[in-house]
């Protein structure tokens, strides 16, 4: 069970359970979480509860800070910090302390659309939740000889192709553990320091050419 | 079909999972593609995603040959609607009959490719995005508790990354004893990539990925597929992850029945009565 934490100069001023919410804060005594201080309205923020997520929002018009940035909402993540002028309040979440979330898919009712069931223009979609723990290392490719010779390339993304459509085509593919060559397309099979490469993919490290098509390449890990 | 189409599919556990959840059916022949992730314990999922696509491929495989041009996606339209159908009702039956599958389902993507169109179908946070003209469409809206919450302007699109909720569907195929599907059509062109997949993909890999592998990779179907799923995988493989490519190589417009099979269906029409 997820819960919020009142602290000040870090000694525990309340806790209190998120199991029925919405929960208001502020300074009114009525208030599920009282913070007793006059710089605080008198209802402040409250934490209203979608599906698995807990939302801290400002009343209306206000704003809040929540580890060091002023928002109108935040979806509350485990550890995030309020700061309510002399107070912290600290949101706790055992659950999902996890850095990983390995909740199975469960159905539950949707919410009442506004618009039509099937609207005309579609707002955009809800992107990944791609974690930013995983890193990725950077890289670069020179072109040595053939009709880009000097030029280079960062290799920033997780797929970037070298060489003539049609003719030959090599993937160079940015993974956590490093960068990876391997043949797209094209009779004209790329090499990696003068061999061929199969149609498994192929290490790179620093310093390794590559031809393909016509160009030479070198590339770096940075 | 199959020499209008080249297909590519594949599907991974993950990184994290136990169990495959995840089905796919393809009949290249019949131009039908499938997909679907399930839900339930007791690895109930994996009975419910194989039935939905086992169901469905069923279903086209036997009406697709009498399909024509007469008229447009309608015969497609009709069979995928009763396919999906026929699923939801066998496993809903399923769940009801056996205490270790109550509950179970799936969410479901799939697509009949006929006369220059396809007719697509999906039910919960299985996706169908589009490729054309090196741009990455999203085709379906999912039926989740985010989406909507997106929809209704309660967080944004970008907080919604940050949510707890991305494993709340709120449809999905078995639950209850009828289902509604959300059913579309558009014409092809070639050139076209559709891409089917589970969230496993979306969750963990952006569309600006997506898109960048189906557009370099696109030459290559095999190794696109390789590609989108072991960049979920490399950012975590936290659910099952399941794609199918399905590129347009031709134009398929559907032919005009011939004068003998005019003849036959007359007759069989005249013989039912």
């Amino acid at each position: 069970m997820a819960k919020l934490v009142l602290s000040r100069d870090g000694a525990i001023a309340a806790q209190r359970f998120l199991d029925a919410t919405p929960l208001t804060i502020g300074r009114d005594p009525a208030s599920d979480i009282v913070v007793d201080d006059a710089r605080i309205a008198a209802v402040q923020a409250r934490v209203v509860a979608v599906g698995h997520d807990y939302i801290l929002e400002a009343v209306v018009g206000g704003s809040i800070t929540v580890n060091g940035s002023p928002c109108a909402r935040r979806i509350l993540q485990h550890g995030d910090v309020a700061d309510l002028a002399d107070y912290r309040l600290k949101y706790v979440d055992a659950r999902a302390s996890s850095p990983i979330d390995l909740e199975r898919t469960m159905l539950i009712p949707g919410l009442a659309r506004v618009v039509g069931e099937e609207g005309a223009a579609p707002p955009p979609a809800v992107p990944s939740s791609r974690s930013a723990n995983t890193r990725f290392p950077m890289g670069r490719i020179e072109w040595l000889a053939g009709a880009h010779r000097g030029s280079q390339r960062t290799l920033d993304r997780v797929v970037d192709t070298f060489g003539t459509p049609g003719i030959g085509v090599v993937v160079v593919t940015r993974r956590p553990h490093g960068f990876f060559a391997t043949h797209v397309e094209g009779e004209d099979f790329p090499r990696v320091n003068g061999r061929s490469l199969g149609t498994e993919p192929c290490a790179l490290a620093s310093g390794d050419v590559i031809e393909v098509a016509g160009e030479t390449l070198r590339f770096t890990q940075l | 079909m199959g020499d209008f189409l080249e297909i590519a599919a594949l599907t991974d556990v993950g990184n994290v999972r136990q169990f495959n959840e995840d089905s796919l059916g393809i009949d290249a022949g019949a131009g039908v593609v499938v997909l679907a992730d399930g839900m339930g314990g007791h690895r109930a999922g994996e009975v419910a995603s194989g039935m939905a696509t086992e169901t469905i491929i069923a279903a086209v495989r036997v009406a697709a040959p009498a399909f024509d041009s007469r008229d447009g996606e309608r015969q497609p339209r009709t069979v995928l609607a009763q396919g999906i159908e026929r699923a939801n009702a066998a496993i809903h039956e399923a769940g009801r009959a056996d205490v270790r599958r109550r509950g179970m389902g799936t969410t479901l993507a799939c697509a009949i490719f006929h006369d220059n169109g396809i007719i697509y179908a999906h039910v919960g946070d299985s996706r169908i995005y589009r490729l054309r003209d090196a741009t990455l469409s999203l085709l379906t809206r999912d039926d989740s508790l985010l989406r909507d919450q997106v929809d209704l302007g309660v967080i944004s699109a970008e907080e919604a990354r940050h949510s707890h909720n991305r494993s709340l569907v709120t449809r999905a195929l078995g639950i209850e004893a009828e289902v509604r599907a959300h059913l579309a059509s558009e014409p092809v062109q070639p050139g076209d990539v559709y891409l089917l997949c589970s969230d496993g993909l979306n969750d963990l890999v952006d569309d600006a990925d997506i898109e960048l592998i189906v557009i370099k990779l696109g030459a290559n179907l095999p190794l696109a597929a390789q590609h989108l799923v072991q960049a979920a995988k490399d950012n975590g493989g936290l659910d099952n992850v399941s794609v199918i490519l399905v590129r347009v190589r031709a134009p398929f417009a559907a032919a005009s029945p011939s004068a003998w099979q005019r003849l036959r269906r007359l007759v069989a029409t005249w013989w039912r009565r």
